[in-house]
């Protein structure tokens, strides 16, 4: 497979998750503002640019987040490259120039929502609120992973784009739980009470509401949420469950046998998913779960840029 | 549907249809449909508007959402485009189509001939049946090419030769030959799907020849002039990339051929052997089935400024050790005043008559015939000789006094790069309008896609079908407001 190709397979797989992940944390959050005080209104807005990471481009943009600033900025906005609406360009331009790689079904399907998307009117939305167009974006993610596993070999190409996913998502969850957690748990003053529609809203941006329930049977803990989205060896947005997915497609393309590594993103992988494997979530916070999720964020990115060395960028002189 | 109803609807579609003054492909005089176009009118025209509108819209949609369009850049974003395609088929009897193609095949043949003559011993300089200097002054010799070996002696792998069908005479007529790198087939097997899907019926009582088959042979003719030896070789389609007009065609076609498609970024020359990266590594590419222009294809040998080619690819196939479909140095065959020659090719190389003949062509590198030019050009159609799509280009008779002027200064500043012809009135076969909701007589010609395997050629029924969709435009050039529409060539007698 042609290293364009598989990297194109890599990135159309991110830019899918990071349109369905920001669009889930739009949904959910207006949901719940709907039935909260102006006054928390805005202290909600905030922590949304910053989960995204694209707080210094929205303070350029705009002075203060309100649901219009922030849907327009994270929904539709041109500045930011990472709004929705440029997330699905994205994932359709990266198709477009591989169209001949990937299955019809998935073209095809791509390419409508692209046109779907493209119809969407920022201030239309905006007056009617982001579920709409949240729900297109998030079935249309689904749909896309749905076509993908049936119509393209489970080959090496599909496991760049189970890469893609799986990186973007761990890198997602990470900053959803660290922000909120600072968020309402650090931020609260001592006479606040823990607000259980907040960390409710939290668990079903990462469609995690139903699974904690099932599983806590308990008022909602913010530990109980770090540890479920921390560690969960099932939920498929947990940081864990995603790192395995990483390491057994890092595997499936190098043919590494297990326990045994190729390369160096293979290394990393294996190194934070076995941490993530035997750690307790009581040790994680006695460490700060800031700084644990730091060290997160910090290794997807090596992971990210390792697999572009390995497979994408090496120096290219026949041997 | 009662039968005065049926006759309302093709009283609406066909309302006011005007035959004008040119020759009509479906009817033969007003009200009278030929022979071979019986069925698809019957099929056809057996709808309301309204339902051949919803087709319509249906056709497009689909065009839409499978993404086949072409891209215009202006706005920094890209604005897709569809290439607007008219649902009423062009239709050609088989007894029509068989001359054709052997005209084609005659055609393509003695091309090919002539191209590695000129490169060899040049036989035909020597014996001169077109004028030495009228071949090395033209901008498409290649130098380089000159005793390059080419895999099995094939130059010609792929050629468009456009067709016009005179007014005048009913007869088909050869406009210009591409041998470099024509493009337009997808839109022939695309086409052909969306019409078989939107009028599957009428498709099946008109006993169409089918054409997709052309992927098939065509990779075919690409892994038989691979260098490599028992290995099965590696064929590659070398795309300049995503904003291309043609990206669109070049991706279907690698997919069609199960082939990579590659960028010129993803090759890599070391000691004149062509690789490509891929993520375990370099593979070796034994064929490369180009869609970049000469010019562009590696920065070494031609143009330095290109980014889209490969530095090094003319050594390795110089060296024999890759091989290029087209070949490099085509162009000079495309040139439209050793065009006029062509006919003289097919008796020299051949020894057989053309069947197919040029329209006259006054070459304006002779003295003589620039003066017949420069004294008519109110008369004439006058082309540069090197451009393609439509560009370069004047028609004397429709053209603005400033115009003319402009292009006679630049023919008595450049005569070589100029010929002239006479304004050909194109046949018109009825398309669509959506404005009117009628159908209207339209321009036509046919490119069909000829492939030479080194013994043979091989044409799928039909060819791309262009259509002026502007009323009394002359041009059917995508890039200029062309349309296409679907070529059947009816199985048998008609």
């Amino acid at each position: 497979m042609l290293s364009r190709i598989a990297e194109s397979l890599f990135w159309i797989a991110r830019y899918m998750e990071r349109a369905e992940d920001t669009a889930r944390i739009l949904d959910v959050n207006y949901h719940m503002l709907l039935e909260q005080s102006q006054q928390t209104y805005r202290l909600r807005w905030e922590p949304l640019v910053y989960i995204t990471g694209e707080q210094d481009r929205f303070f350029k943009l705009y002075s203060v987040a309100t649901t219009q600033t922030v849907f327009e900025f994270l929904g539709f906005s041109q500045d930011n490259p990472n709004s929705i609406a440029q997330c699905i360009y994205r994932a359709r331009e990266n198709s477009r120039t591989i169209r001949d790689r990937i299955s019809r079904e998935m073209w095809q399907d791509i390419n409508s929502l692209y046109h779907m998307v493209s119809r969407f009117r920022a201030e239309e939305e905006i007056a009617v609120g982001p579920h709409r167009f949240c729900s297109t974006i998030k079935f249309g993610s689904h749909r896309f992973h749905g076509v993908s596993d049936d119509t393209l070999p489970h080959d090496e190409g599909w496991q760049f784009l189970q890469l893609g996913r799986a990186l973007e998502r761990a890198e997602m969850t990470a900053r959803i739980v660290d922000v909120e957690y600072h968020n309402l748990v650090e931020r609260r003053t001592p006479d606040e009470k823990p607000d259980n529609h907040q960390w409710m809203a939290v668990l079903k941006s990462v469609a995690a509401y139903e699974i904690y329930r099932r599983q806590y049977h308990s008022r909602i803990d913010p530990e109980k949420v770090a540890e479920l989205l921390v560690l969960h060896p099932q939920h498929p947005r947990s940081i864990r469950f995603n790192l395995a997915v990483l390491q057994s497609s890092l595997r499936a393309i190098s043919g590494s046998a297990p326990g045994y590594y190729t390369n160096e993103a293979e290394r990393l992988t294996g190194k934070l998913h076995d941490s993530l494997m035997y750690d307790r979530i009581d040790e994680i916070f006695a460490r700060g779960l800031h700084d644990f999720l730091t060290d997160v964020l910090a290794t997807c990115r090596e992971i990210g840029d390792h697999i572009a060395h390995s497979y994408f960028y090496y120096s290219a002189s026949a041997a | 549907m009662n039968r005065s109803s049926a006759a309302s609807a093709q009283e609406h579609l066909l309302h006011g249809y005007d035959l004008g003054a040119f020759y009509d492909e479906m009817f033969s005089a007003p009200g009278v449909p030929r022979p071979h176009y019986a069925k698809v009118l019957d099929g056809i025209l057996k709808m309301t508007a309204t339902e051949f509108e919803e087709s319509r819209q249906l056709a497009d949609l689909s065009f839409l959402l499978q993404g086949i369009t072409f891209t215009v850049y202006s706005d920094g974003r890209g604005t897709e485009r569809l290439f607007p395609f008219d649902l009423l088929p062009r239709v050609i009897p088989y007894s029509e189509w068989e001359r054709l193609e052997r005209g084609l095949s005659q055609r393509v043949m003695a091309l090919n001939h002539f191209l590695r003559d000129i490169y060899g011993p040049q036989r035909i300089l020597a014996d001169r049946k077109i004028p030495r200097a009228l071949v090395l002054s033209c901008r498409h010799y290649l130098r380089e090419m000159i005793g390059v070996k080419v895999p099995r002696g094939i130059y010609t792998h792929i050629a468009g030769i456009d067709l016009i069908r005179d007014s005048a005479t009913g007869d088909y007529l050869v406009l210009e030959d591409n041998v470099r790198t024509p493009s337009g087939v997808s839109y022939v097997l695309e086409n052909r799907l969306v019409m078989a899907r939107t009028f599957p019926k009428i498709f099946e009582v008109c006993q169409v020849l089918p054409v997709d088959h052309y992927a098939f042979e065509l990779g075919n003719i690409l892994r038989s002039i691979s260098p490599g030896q028992a290995r099965s070789p590696v064929v590659v389609l070398l795309t300049p990339g995503i904003y291309n007009s043609a990206y669109f065609e070049h991706s279907f076609l690698a997919q069609q051929l199960g082939i990579e498609l590659v960028e010129g970024r993803d090759l890599v020359v070391d000691k004149d052997v062509v690789y490509m990266k891929t993520i375990h590594g370099l593979t070796r590419v034994d064929v490369i089935y180009r869609r970049i222009d000469d010019e562009f294809i590696d920065p070494l040998a031609f143009r330095r400024d290109s980014l889209l080619g490969v530095p090094g690819l003319m050594g390795a196939y110089r060296a024999g050790n890759v091989a290029l479909a087209n070949a490099i140095g085509n162009g000079v065959a495309d040139d439209k005043a050793i065009y006029a020659y062509v006919p003289e090719f097919i008796r020299y190389y051949l020894g057989e008559e053309p069947i197919l003949r040029n329209v006259e062509t006054y070459i304006c590198s002779r003295p003589d015939h620039l003066k017949y030019v420069l004294d008519n050009l109110e008369r004439l159609v006058v082309k540069a000789v090197g451009e393609s799509g439509g560009y370069g280009m004047l028609i004397g008779p429709m053209a603005a006094a400033e115009k003319i002027s402009e292009f006679r200064d630049c023919l008595k500043a450049d005569p070589r790069n100029y010929i002239a012809q006479p304004v050909i009135a194109l046949s018109r076969c009825p398309a669509y309008d959506p404005r009117t909701g009628h159908m209207a007589g339209r321009h036509v010609d046919l490119r069909p896609y000829c492939l030479f395997n080194g013994d043979r050629v091989v044409i799928v029924p039909g060819g791309l079908t262009r259509v002026a969709l502007e009323p009394g435009s002359l041009v059917v050039n995508s890039s200029q407001g062309g349309g296409a529409k679907d070529t059947w060539v009816l199985r048998g007698e008609s």
